[in-house]
């Protein structure tokens, strides 16, 4: 009974040893904090009470643990050595009693901090436009790949010119609707002038309305008090000095 | 191309190469030096850094094992050779509160051998500044190298600590620094006179 109790007791030391000397790896604690010494004489002792494998197995690991403390004081020591044996303690009280000012100015005397660009260079730049083109396309149709024949681009070219004059058109049109609609009153609310019945046709309102106030042919006034947005006709072009952005919702308002 | 035009376009190559960033961290490997200005690249860095001398620049090395000093494997950078003042401090993208975090974090770290737990730093920083004003200084530290974080919540020097902080520099500035006295009254009239 009294040998089992002496066991158990040893072993706990020993696994004792073992978590000090884990402790101070792991968390940086101060390796001389413990007698190495002390710690290996009872090491044996404790061994030479328990002379069997299991012990044997522990007291390697433990031997391991410790010497790697021994290590740990080996880099503890150089480490001092660099911060000229300052006491930590020092150190702390001297960061407390000091105000951030004086903590950064003495953090100044030894910052060297590196000098490095990071920027785009045209080099960089012809690398990643090669990349890009040598890229295989994404889907089957795309098999002409990135670059545009001389024909192609003269045609997306008559293509775009043609939307062109059709977006001008149509904000011609509207543009005359609104100075219409607008003769009495001055202004009219935004839903009441865009809203048609179908809602490709609001949509397409809506959007060339966008470009009118845009280029200035047209005022937007907002009262987010009544929730309420009015359209003001200008008789020509006004240049935007200060432009914002306005999101109008259509799902939300579209009738 | 004579020798005299030779030398040069390596003096730019190197520049080009320790100046822009092509990796995820500033510094150029000695291999990689080598690479593109062949074998004797340590004598074009050493004429670089004359020149960069001139404009308050040098280049700076830093071993992976101080012990080996392997220059192939070693790091370059390029770093001021004097120290900044404050008010080149206010003009930089560093806050003053920052730096001061930072300070307070490397001095702990050095004094204590090189490692210091977390909750240790953030109990002195926190006579400075709110607890979560501490962990984000903290947190852009370890982001920007100068800390390292272990899962254990053990804190240590980063690499860019290793290339940009003088050791014993700092722990003997900080011993020396004395704290500003408080401004009096007058002292404020006079400032807001001014």
């Amino acid at each position: 009974m009294y040998n089992r109790v002496a066991r158990k007791y040893s072993r706990e030391e020993i696994e004792r040893i073992i978590s000090v000397c884990e402790n101070i790896e792991k968390r940086g604690l101060d390796p001389f904090s413990i007698d190495v010494k002390e710690l290996l004489s009872r090491l044996r002792r404790i061994l030479e009470e328990n002379p069997d494998l299991d012990y044997y197995m522990l007291d390697a690991e433990t031997i391991y643990k410790i010497a790697t403390v021994i290590a740990l004081q080996h880099k503890w020591l150089t480490e001092k050595a660099k911060s000229l044996f300052i006491d930590s303690q020092l150190i702390t009280s001297r960061l407390t009693i000091l105000d951030k000012k004086s903590i950064v100015q003495a953090f100044l005397k030894a910052w060297r901090p590196i000098i490095s660009i990071e920027q785009l260079t045209s080099q960089r730049l012809h690398h990643g436009l090669e990349h890009f083109l040598s890229l295989p396309p994404r889907r089957d149709e795309r098999t002409y790949g990135w670059k545009l024949t001389e024909k192609e681009i003269e045609l997306s070219k008559i293509y775009l010119e043609k939307e062109r004059e059709e977006i001008e058109e149509k904000m011609r049109s509207l543009y005359s609707e609104l100075i219409g609609k607008t003769r009495e009153k001055g202004e009219i609310d935004y839903w009441e002038f865009v809203s048609k019945p179908s809602i490709e046709e609001t949509y397409d309102r809506a959007y060339i309305l966008s470009f009118l106030i845009s280029e200035g042919y047209v005022e937007v006034k907002k009262n987010p008090l009544k929730n309420e947005l009015k359209l003001i006709p200008n008789t020509e072009k006004v240049p935007r000095k200060n432009t914002a952005s306005l999101v109008i919702n259509l799902t939300g308002g579209a009738k | 191309m004579s020798g005299e035009e030779r030398i040069s376009r390596k003096l730019m190559i190197a520049a080009t190469m320790l100046f822009f960033k092509s990796h995820r961290s500033p510094g150029v490997r000695g291999w990689e030096l080598k690479n593109r200005l062949g074998k004797n690249y340590m004598k074009i860095l050493e004429l670089l850094n004359h020149k960069l001398n001139e404009l308050g620049l040098q280049i700076k090395t830093v071993f992976e094992d101080e012990s080996s000093q392997d220059l192939d494997r070693a790091r370059f950078y390029i770093t001021l050779t004097h120290p900044l003042t404050m008010s080149d401090l206010v003009t930089s993208d560093y806050r003053i509160d920052e730096v001061a975090a930072l300070a307070i974090t490397l001095s702990i770290i050095f004094s204590r051998g090189g490692k210091a737990s977390l909750r240790d730093v953030l109990e002195i920083l926190e006579t400075k500044f709110p607890k979560w004003k501490a962990e984000t200084y903290i947190e852009r530290a370890i982001r920007r190298g100068y800390i390292n974080k272990s899962e254990d919540d053990v804190l240590s020097i980063g690499w860019r600590t290793r290339v940009e902080l003088d050791q014993k520099e700092l722990l003997k500035a900080i011993i020396e620094a004395q704290p500003q006295p408080e401004k009096t009254n007058k002292d404020v009239q006079e400032d807001t006179q001014e």
